[in-house]
């Protein structure tokens, strides 16, 4: 059993990686410390908090662990060593992820040692299922592979808009790919689930708006592969992501999760418009997470059809009215109850409903909420620059762009799940960014998502000349991640294996 | 050292595997070969200060003290530590202080009925961060190795025979071994194989680096000077004992090239003992590895920093039962160390000091080494967690 107190204080700090400088002599320490050993009763009072949670570390040392303790057996082998941040001022111990080692592999450590590394937010070891699930930042990945360093500058607002809209996103997906029946899919490494994605994607979107996460007042996170069934992942991004007024341990933020099948996330882009539209509410932003890995069962059993296509990752957005990249200009959102899929409490596996998933369930809530959305504010398919539908396959989000009137040039950027799969609650999320990372200025997105059980929500949105001053502090794209030097194709086995994690 | 403390009487099990035996026979046995030696009963012991590092955990046992005061039908005052020569110290000033006349230090640890999750515990009290971080009980050696290397630009032909004269050390423990009928590993091993075991385990170090999981017990026999007298004509004084402590995470250490712990803790017992270091021939260190006996030869200040592993190399070219270090011989873990004899974490100390009390009183048999002029000192160091404490106690006999 876990100790709730120690996991929390573990978490706390290791999540984060917080720790105390002193104002004094200088010297940093990876703990909450209310003093500095060097300089004694004196420097009560003058230690500021720090955190090397964006920074980039070195790797100073490494060897191999091929023989792990039991906590951490279902990892594999995997590289261990001592990371320095702050040019050695700390040291701090940690695991290289998003490396599979296989039996009977040589590791030269010199050549990995002295190398730069990120932090990544991970699970921290195995743990049974009803347990708490430990997490951690001390797992790190070379800031010259996958996932490319990004500092995280908070930029002081320019620009109040008149309309709400997206003020920065990012998306996250693992460095795996399978590759199987004409597309790939992202598959995450063993110590990755929709919390790890979700934390992922909201620091990368802070990272790409410039947002003071201090501002942030309400997170959102939208998933359907929760690990938990009670206890969300937006406290986990709240806490890690530090966002609202940090007090006492305690985030002034409202955080909470949201589910609706795929559209579990986009379902909230309007609240999170609604909330920072109205200056009495005091929030100036509100962060909308999708995020998971999406589950299907065993290509053999009941729902295994879901198998052939299902991704994993994490896509995050904030909302506000300061410096917005792509204003909200509308929304229409439709529902039924439609049973077309569902999980069960308690099962590890959705179920669908065959045949009839596309049509009446997908084809027609697409069809009316674009139609209806597009009908509310005089709009034609050429007024529209990019469409975005919900993508659990190639043909679902091609038919229905073609059946509302778009060309291949409106629907085909934003169809990334023969490069990722369906990420579900992200996906028409990642979909939206495919298509932010390269629109022009003034540019209309119109996105239609769908949730089983049913219904869609479709917004209008108009791109701003921010767009591009954004546009830098956006490595890791879509394309980026699509195209990576540094992907790792795995089997079939190594996908179940991976995708069922710790 | 003042009103010096004199160890009377040592015992100790064998180590190794005891499946069928308990706890409590294995204290039992220690206790009986310490006591007879002395000639003394259970009744005539004052206190009795044991060590085990986690003997509550591995074997569901309670509170130590009440099931030793069980044992021993004794009400006497009893005191639990994690390590035996933390015991021995607190002993060793209880006796300074005029306390107590006689007492009994013992040790034991049975690790073995834990097996399955012994690495897991070990490594939780070794360093909550770095296992949380991933860390094994033998990574560390491992980094330590790595930034030795680095830190002292250690490069081709140089670290090759460093990777040697690492071999040497266990070989040499090995063939040490072989005449102490206590130890857990009774056979030779050669260069090639610990080399071959490093090679199948892709790391830096493989299986005959380390230092195994042991069940033992061991136990000394303590008493006042005055007391002494009685109980031996063969008193082995306590000249100096000291200790020092260092950061719980490695990582966080100013230096990662050896044990600062150890620096402080010989600095201070060489000044209690009056004694300066070229006087001691006789080391027992700990060696939980082979990269820990290399460097302690450099803490303890035999050895220049980064040059251990040259005088170990030339010294095993053709080993004569010594290491020669600034043209003296130094002896070190005559009994096989922590690699051959075993180490059952809160007895090895005691099996340690057992070891300097058998050479210092010429009981050694065997294993009994010559100097030149004539055996006068030993050394112990000990460890606990990964360098976080560090125990040097000077002993000397023969006088």
């Amino acid at each position: 059993m876990s100790s709730e107190p120690i996991e929390r204080r573990v978490s706390y700090l290791g999540d984060r990686l917080r720790g105390r400088r002193c104002q004094i002599c200088g010297k940093e320490y990876f703990e909450i410390r209310d003093y500095c050993g060097n300089c004694g009763r004196k420097s009560f009072g003058k230690m500021e908090d720090i955190d090397f949670f964006y920074e980039k570390g070195r790797l100073e040392l490494c060897t191999l662990v091929n023989e792990p303790t039991n906590k951490f057996t279902k990892l594999g082998s995997y590289i261990y060593g001592i990371v320095s941040f702050h040019n050695g001022k700390i040291r701090v111990p940690g695991r290289l992820t998003d490396k599979i080692i296989r039996n009977g592999e040589t590791i030269d450590f010199s050549s990995l040692e002295g190398k730069e590394v990120v932090p990544r937010f991970r699970r921290r070891y195995s743990v049974e299922r009803s347990e708490i699930i430990p997490t951690i930042s001390l797992t790190f990945t070379f800031a010259d592979e996958y996932y490319p360093y990004q500092e995280y500058c908070v930029a002081k607002p320019n620009k109040e808009y008149d309309a709400p809209g997206i003020v920065g996103y990012g998306v996250y997906t693992s460095r795996f790919r399978i590759r199987e029946g004409g597309i790939e899919r992202s598959v995450p490494f063993i110590d990755e689930d929709a919390i790890t994605a979700a934390v992922e994607a909201g620091k990368l979107a802070l990272i790409h708006s410039g947002v003071d996460s201090s501002l942030v007042g309400k997170v959102y996170v939208g998933s359907e592969s929760n690990p938990y069934a009670v206890k969300p992942i937006a406290s986990k991004v709240a806490q890690v992501l530090k966002l609202g007024e940090e007090d006492e341990d305690v985030q002034g933020v409202d955080a909470v999760d949201t589910e609706f099948a795929c559209k579990a996330a986009t379902s909230m882009f309007k609240d999170a418009a609604s909330l920072v539209s109205y200056p009495k509410m005091g929030v100036p932003y509100a962060m909308v997470i999708g995020a998971d890995n999406s589950q299907a069962a065993p290509r053999d059993c009941p729902g295994g059809e879901l198998d052939f296509f299902v991704g994993y990752g994490g896509c995050a957005y904030i909302f506000g009215k300061t410096d917005v990249i792509a204003e909200l200009e509308g929304w229409y959102s439709c529902t039924s109850d439609t049973p077309d899929f569902w999980r069960r409490d308690g099962e590890p596996y959705p179920m669908h409903g065959g045949r009839f998933t596309g049509d009446p369930a997908y084809f027609k809530h697409i069809r009316k909420a674009a139609k209806k959305l597009m009908d509310r504010l005089g709009l034609k398919p050429s007024d529209i620059n990019y469409f975005v539908a919900h993508q659990p396959n190639i043909q679902f989000p091609v038919r229905i762009a073609r059946e509302l009137g778009f060309k291949e040039e409106q629907y085909m950027p934003s169809i990334q799940v023969a490069k990722f799969g369906n990420t579900y609650s992200g996906s028409s999320p990642v979909g939206l960014a495919a298509v932010l990372d390269i629109a022009r200025p003034n540019e209309r997105i119109l996105i239609v998502s769908y949730g089983s059980g049913a219904g869609s929500d479709a917004y209008s949105f108009t791109t701003t000349s921010q767009i591009l001053e954004k546009r830098h502090r956006q490595k890791l794209t879509v394309k980026y991640q699509a195209e990576n030097p540094f992907l790792e194709y795995v089997d079939y086995n190594m996908y179940r294996r991976l995708k069922a994690g710790m | 050292m003042g009103n010096r403390p004199v160890i009377v009487a040592a015992g100790r099990t064998k180590f190794g595997e005891h499946y069928e035996k308990q706890p409590e026979r294995l204290i039992e046995e220690a206790w009986l070969k310490a006591s007879e030696e002395a000639g003394i009963e259970r009744k005539d012991l004052e206190a009795c200060y044991l060590s085990d590092y986690f003997l509550p955990i591995t074997n569901k046992l309670g509170l130590e003290e009440g099931f030793l005061s069980e044992l021993t039908e004794l009400h006497v005052p009893m005191d639990v530590v994690r390590s035996f020569s933390s015991a021995f110290s607190n002993a060793c000033n209880a006796i300074q202080a005029g306390k107590y006349d006689i007492v009994l230090v013992g040790g034991i640890e049975k690790m073995t009925d834990r097996w399955d999750k012994i690495r897991d515990d070990l490594m939780l009290l070794e360093d909550p961060w770095s296992y949380y971080a991933g860390c094994t009980p033998e990574a560390n050696h491992e980094l330590m190795l790595r930034a030795y290397i680095k830190h002292y630009g250690i490069s081709n032909e140089n670290l090759e025979k460093l990777n040697i004269a690492l071999a040497q050390i266990s070989v040499k423990n090995h063939l040490n071994a072989l005449k102490n009928e206590y130890a857990q590993f009774q056979r030779k091993i050669t260069v090639e194989q610990v080399l071959e075991a490093r090679k199948n385990a892709r790391r830096p170090l493989g299986l005959y680096d380390f230092a195994p999981i042991s069940d033992g017990a061991s136990a000394v026999i303590l008493a006042s000077e005055e007391a002494a007298k009685r109980l031996t004509d063969k008193p082995i004084y306590v000249l100096g004992s000291a200790s020092a402590t260092d950061y719980l995470t490695f990582p966080a250490r100013e230096d990662m090239t050896g044990f600062t712990a150890t620096r402080l803790a010989i600095e201070k017992a060489l000044k209690n003992a009056g004694i300066s270091l070229w006087d001691i021939q006789l080391l027992e260190v700990y060696d939980q590895s082979t990269v820990m006996e290399m460097v302690s030869l450099e803490d303890l200040g035999f050895c220049g920093r980064g040059t251990a592993w040259k005088a170990i190399f030339e010294s095993c070219k053709d080993y004569r039962g010594y290491y020669e270090v600034n043209g003296k011989k130094l002896f070190v873990n005559m009994n096989g160390g922590l690699k051959a004899d075993g180490n059952p974490l809160g007895a090895t100390g005691g099996a340690q000091i057992y070891e300097v009390v058998k050479q210092l009183r010429g009981e050694a048999g065997e294993r009994q080494i010559k100097t030149d002029g004539g055996l006068r000192y030993g050394c112990v160091l000990e460890l606990e967690g990964f360098g976080t404490k560090s125990y040097v106690h000077i002993l000397g006999g023969g006088f």
